[in-house]
């Protein structure tokens, strides 16, 4: 994994050069993170979605999860990390 | 090719062909050719009653909207209630939809039936349609061929009949790489234009879902069917439904102003460049104006974008750590998935976010003013969409090799303009298309030139 990792490294990183080299002796320029400026960020409440439908939706969403307890709540694995310490 | 949709749907409507007939012809042809093409990565088992739904209305004389009846794929990183939405990616193979995206919705509003979902380049990471985990699909317009990516079950489907129309997403060409390669029509909206709620997203500055068709009519009606804005997405232009097919007819190109660069002879192949050229002396005989523009940064856009969409994968990637759903990413992807998300990686550490993203936006900006500048002299530009042909299945090449397939297709979505493609020709019988560039929110002109391309066929 880690020999995979470097070598797929080594390769992504042709890309950051070939950026340097095309963006060299450009103007600096305002940035632009969306094309359209046009945000909607509040959402307007819309209606309850029934409790037949809402009982559906967990049941598809708890189906999904790797693992879950009696009541139907996730269970997840400790962090390596925090096992480490 | 059979008939047009137009034909079909009116076919279902008069009864001459039931809903169950044509979706039950669909999945024969899937059962058929797809362990072949591999087009499709699930059926959605509801497809009959589906159909039978439409059929009782139709009898019953209830409205059954404007795709009643028809076959639809939808793209593999788009949700559909009860089907998995895998992303062609070991990562979400068992991943079942809880919801329907709003394009979803919005078809199904409409009486379109969704058969099954489309394969495509893992996480659409890819320009060629090999980078799925559940196999590469071929390209029955050219077999033995690559279909393009990253919607490549889509473009695969239309071109072979399987299925009616297609959703698929488009992030830097991957609708119009594969209409090209296959030879069918496809239309990369206008960023904002299409609600992507529900989308997996790769890019999502850059991600548009969009139409793949057999022809111009039906990418125009499932466009406006899923175009307009709606209170769900977070970053929408503030339009509402568009009607495309009532405004298609009328005097075709004549007396539009059609735009071509000399960047495009320098980036392309010229047997491409031949066929491309024959298309724009095509308009110029149907009434358009031709006119040189210049977009001298063109090709800077392609490291540009990789650079952008490289970071805004890495961010949209840290959910998937294996927790809640699915398995941990960098376990299990495949190749180019993990060189995006390392290079995104890379980029986003802070001693280098300015060095490297930061500037790519700048470069962004000056590629979509130049675009802006060319557009205050046209109406469209009329271009090559792939700048080579597509090479055989299972050929070996460089990530920059096959980031070239995204030369002429990237600037548009780093700009957010729209872009339509066509099959305008063939060499050595295989598909060349053409690209129909269009300003914000002209999806009409971009609709209006392919279909006189289409009826002048």
């Amino acid at each position: 994994m880690a020999e995979r990792e470097k070598e797929i490294e080594r390769s992504a990183e042709e890309i950051v050069e070939s950026f340097v080299e095309a963006a060299r002796e450009l103007p600096e320029l305002k940035e632009t993170y969306y094309s359209q400026e046009a945000y909607n960020i509040v959402r307007p409440d819309g209606k309850p979605t029934p409790a037949e439908e809402r009982a559906k939706f967990r049941k598809r969403f708890i189906s999904n999860m790797p693992t879950s307890d009696e009541q139907g709540n996730l269970k997840v694995e400790v962090a390596r990390w925090a096992e480490e310490r | 090719m059979g008939r047009g949709t137009l034909e079909k749907l009116d076919a279902i409507r008069r009864g001459e062909l039931s809903a169950v007939e044509n979706v039950q012809q669909a999945l024969e042809r899937i059962k058929k050719q797809d362990k072949r093409i591999k087009a499709f990565i699930e059926l959605n088992p509801h497809t009959l009653a589906e159909a039978e739904a439409i059929d009782r209305k139709l009898k019953r004389d209830e409205r059954v909207g404007k795709l009643a009846g028809l076959a639809i794929g939808v793209k593999s990183n788009l949700n559909v209630t009860g089907l998995r939405a895998t992303c062609a990616s070991r990562t979400l193979e068992d991943y079942v939809s809880t919801y329907d995206a709003e394009v979803v919705k919005r078809v199904r509003a409409e009486g379109g039936i969704v058969v099954g979902m489309n394969n495509m380049d893992e996480f659409a990471c890819g320009s060629s349609g090999e980078t799925s985990a559940f196999g590469p699909t071929d390209n029955p317009a050219a077999p033995g061929h690559i279909p393009g990516g990253s919607s490549s079950g889509g473009g695969a489907s239309i071109a072979a009949g399987l299925c009616d129309l297609c959703l698929g997403t488009d992030t830097g060409g991957s609708i119009r790489n594969p209409a090209s390669h296959c030879g069918v029509v496809g239309v990369k909206p206008t960023y904002g234009l299409v609600p992507r709620q529900g989308l997996i997203d790769l890019g999502m500055s850059l991600d548009q879902i969009g139409p793949l068709a057999p022809d111009v009519q039906g990418a125009a009606l499932l466009l406006e069917t899923i175009a307009g804005k709606t209170p769900n997405e977070c970053v929408m232009l503030d339009v509402s439904r568009m009607n495309y097919m009532s405004r298609l007819q009328g005097d075709g190109v004549k007396g539009m102003r059609i735009g071509v660069s000399p960047k495009f002879a320098e980036l392309t192949d010229p047997a491409v460049m031949g066929v491309i050229d024959g298309t724009v002396e095509k308009l110029r005989d149907l009434g358009a104006e031709i006119v040189e523009v210049e977009l001298p940064n063109l090709e800077r856009g392609l490291p540009t974008y990789y650079l952008i969409v490289s970071v805004e994968f890495f961010s949209a990637t840290r959910k998937y750590d294996g927790r809640k759903y699915g398995k941990r990413i960098e376990d299990v992807c495949g190749e180019e998935v993990l060189r995006r998300i390392l290079r995104g990686r890379y980029i986003s550490r802070k001693e280098y976010r300015g060095k490297y993203y930061q500037r790519a936006l700048q470069v962004r900006t000056l590629i979509r003013q130049e675009l802006m500048r060319a557009f205050e002299r046209v109406d469209v530009i009329v271009g090559p969409t792939v700048p080579k042909l597509p090479h055989k299945l299972g050929t070996a090449l460089t990530p920059m090799e096959m980031y070239a397939y995204d030369y002429l297709t990237v600037p548009a979505n780093l700009a957010g303009i729209c872009g339509g493609v066509i099959k305008a020709g063939e060499v050595g019988g295989i598909p060349v298309g053409v690209q129909i560039q269009g300003k914000v929110l002209g999806e009409l002109d971009v609709l209006k030139v392919m279909r006189a391309l289409e009826a002048a066929t």
